[in-house]
């Protein structure tokens, strides 16, 4: 059983961190929040998405999964303006998730879950250093880096108490240094690992500009992002594992 | 080596470095080396691969110099190593060895008379595989932490397996015979400068509006490793012949021809011998230092002949995965 209202606004942000990994996910409806675990086919990124039931206008849910087509889901999503609210009803009979925003009813065919990548596990990382930022700060640190290059470097520099984000390309370098008074929050330690920009820049596409991102980070190890929306009540983390260069 | 024929039929488009990073390629490690082998032996004084003892391992340098390109456009490589020759394929063998026996000898005339050109592509096809070669190619692919399995039998056969199964994103061969395995996607000139060609089996099978095993069967009729083609019949032709009586012993009966073991040799194709023996590691990591120690000390390589190859191997960067953390 499943049936919910939320606002379309909500229901983007909910879809479009983890449509920047995956085209298709699982969606769990449990009692108390909605939740997506999703990993891309390299299994180079990872979205953990929860989306409390607080943040919904109403919801029910007892537990069951769905598989879902995402670009369907969010283009219907699309077509709310972003005050409208959205109703959500399963049908468990059919297996298909009834949608409607004002007056626009949609029946969405749900894919069996059982076809869709297993849920990873998470994996358990000890990440000694961690910068908390502006989403519109490293917007521009990955703009910035895209300019010159394909990858990108997230660096503590432990005595300057500063965050970097670099870039080296063929030609042309960029770096963007936050100092501790630029940042909400810095606690240094040993970091200083390589990104595909490719995946750091579909993960920012889905950060608010105005959120808080707290970013994990070790030395030549996977990062960890993560933000809240919703007024705190939808939270999503990202890991990203490194490139290395092999020695 | 396969039959060239095969190109006018297949589906060819060229594709871009950029749309392959990611991905996993399993690569005719024979074809591949060949490549480098004939460029090496053409271009390079014969003492900088020869160690004191005589053996000769140009193949070494080959093998720096090839294996930058997979790690800097971010494919993972896993070699396909031929296995035993197949027994049908014993008289083509034969038949091989007699025309490098052929060419050896007409090296040796141009080489008397002067004539580096004809001596230079003289060389090229006399190179082969030597025991040392072998080993020192998997050796060397140890140290570097390259992935390889060892075919059964045809190193394409397995690649195209692979690469049917899923576990592996394309074949990297020169060979149109790949095609006639099943490989679902080969690419070609990995080895060259420019972007690679990308060989696609359904779009070909399309293309004619044929199956799978129809398209085997034109194969057959045009000649492959295995048998000499149909006299008077091109690939066109074969298609047509194809599409008019449905299969190879319609069109042999029709036109009044033999092919010796046709069944076999569609058999060869359908099921060739393949294991599933082999591991698919995406993330290398090369000792560098000790394959330069490998390839300059063990084996006598000029330092600088490999230099820019290693360096080209040290900067690349590798691109790991979740499962290799926590």
């Amino acid at each position: 059983m499943f049936k919910a209202i939320v606002s379309a606004s909500t229901l983007r942000n909910a879809l479009d961190s983890v449509s920047v990994l995956v085209d298709e996910c699982k969606i769990r409806l449990n009692e108390d929040e909605f939740g997506v675990r999703a990993v891309d086919p390299a299994n180079v990124g990872m979205v953990d998405l929860t989306l409390e039931a607080a943040a919904f206008e109403s919801y029910e849910a007892d537990g069951g999964v769905i598989g879902v087509n995402l670009n369907r889901l969010e283009d219907i999503a699309g077509m709310a303006g972003s005050g409208d609210l959205i109703h959500l009803e399963l049908d468990e009979e059919t297996r298909k998730l009834h949608i409607q925003v004002e007056g626009l009813s949609y029946t969405l065919a749900l894919i069996d879950p059982d076809s869709i990548r297993q849920e990873p596990d998470i994996p358990q990382l000890d990440l000694p250093a961690s910068v908390v930022i502006e989403g519109a700060q490293l917007n521009r640190g990955i703009k910035a880096a895209d300019m010159v290059s394909d990858h990108i470097a997230l660096r503590v520099d432990e005595a300057e108490e500063a965050f970097y984000i670099e870039a080296q390309g063929d030609t042309d370098d960029v770096d963007l240094k936050l100092e501790r008074e630029d940042m909400i929050d810095i606690t240094v330690g040993a970091a200083d690992s390589l990104f595909s920009l490719d995946y750091l820049k579909d993960m920012n596409k889905a950060i608010p500009k105005d959120a808080e991102v707290t970013i994990d980070l070790g030395e030549e190890f996977p990062v960890k992002l993560h933000y809240e929306f919703a007024e705190g009540l939808g939270h999503v983390t990202y890991m990203l594992a490194p490139r290395i260069q092999s020695d | 080596m396969g039959n060239s024929d095969l190109r006018s039929l297949a589906s060819i488009s060229e594709i871009p470095f950029s749309e392959l990073e990611g991905s996993v390629v399993a690569v005719d490690a024979h074809n591949w080396l060949y490549r480098y082998l004939t460029t090496t032996v053409k271009w390079t004084n014969d003492e900088i691969y020869t160690t004191e003892s005589g053996d000769e391992v140009a193949n070494l340098i080959g093998v720096v110099q090839g294996l930058p390109k997979f790690f800097e456009h971010d494919m993972v490589p896993i070699f396909v190593f031929d296995g035993g020759v197949t027994e049908l394929k014993d008289d083509e063998v034969e038949r091989r060895r007699e025309q490098r026996r052929d060419a050896e000898k007409q090296l040796e005339e141009a080489k008397e008379r002067g004539d580096s050109v004809a001596a230079a592509r003289l060389e090229a096809r006399t190179q082969r595989l030597t025991d040392v070669i072998q080993t020192t190619t998997r050796e060397l692919f140890d140290i570097l932490d390259v992935p390889y399995v060892e075919a059964p039998a045809e190193g394409e056969a397995q690649a195209a397996y692979m690469n049917r199964i899923g576990d592996v994103d394309y074949v990297g061969s020169e060979d149109y015979d790949t095609l006639l395995f099943g490989a679902p996607r080969t690419l070609r000139q990995i080895t060259s400068k420019g972007n690679p060609e990308l060989m696609d089996l359904d779009k070909t099978l399309t293309k004619h509006d044929i199956t799978y095993e129809q398209l085997v069967d034109v194969g057959i009729l045009c000649g492959t490793d295995f048998n000499d083609g149909v006299r008077g019949i091109g690939p066109k032709t074969a298609i047509k012949l194809i599409t008019a009586h449905g299969d190879l012993f319609s069109v042999l009966e029709a036109r009044g021809k033999h092919v010796p073991h046709a069944d076999r040799i569609r058999e060869l194709f359908f099921n060739p011998p393949v294991t599933d023996n082999y591991e698919i590691e995406t993330a290398i990591t090369p000792d560098v230092a000790a394959a330069r120690t490998y390839v300059t000390e063990q084996w006598e390589i000029d330092a600088s002949e490999v230099a820019r190859g290693f360096e080209r191997i040290e900067s690349s960067i590798v691109q790991t995965g979740l499962d290799n953390w926590g």
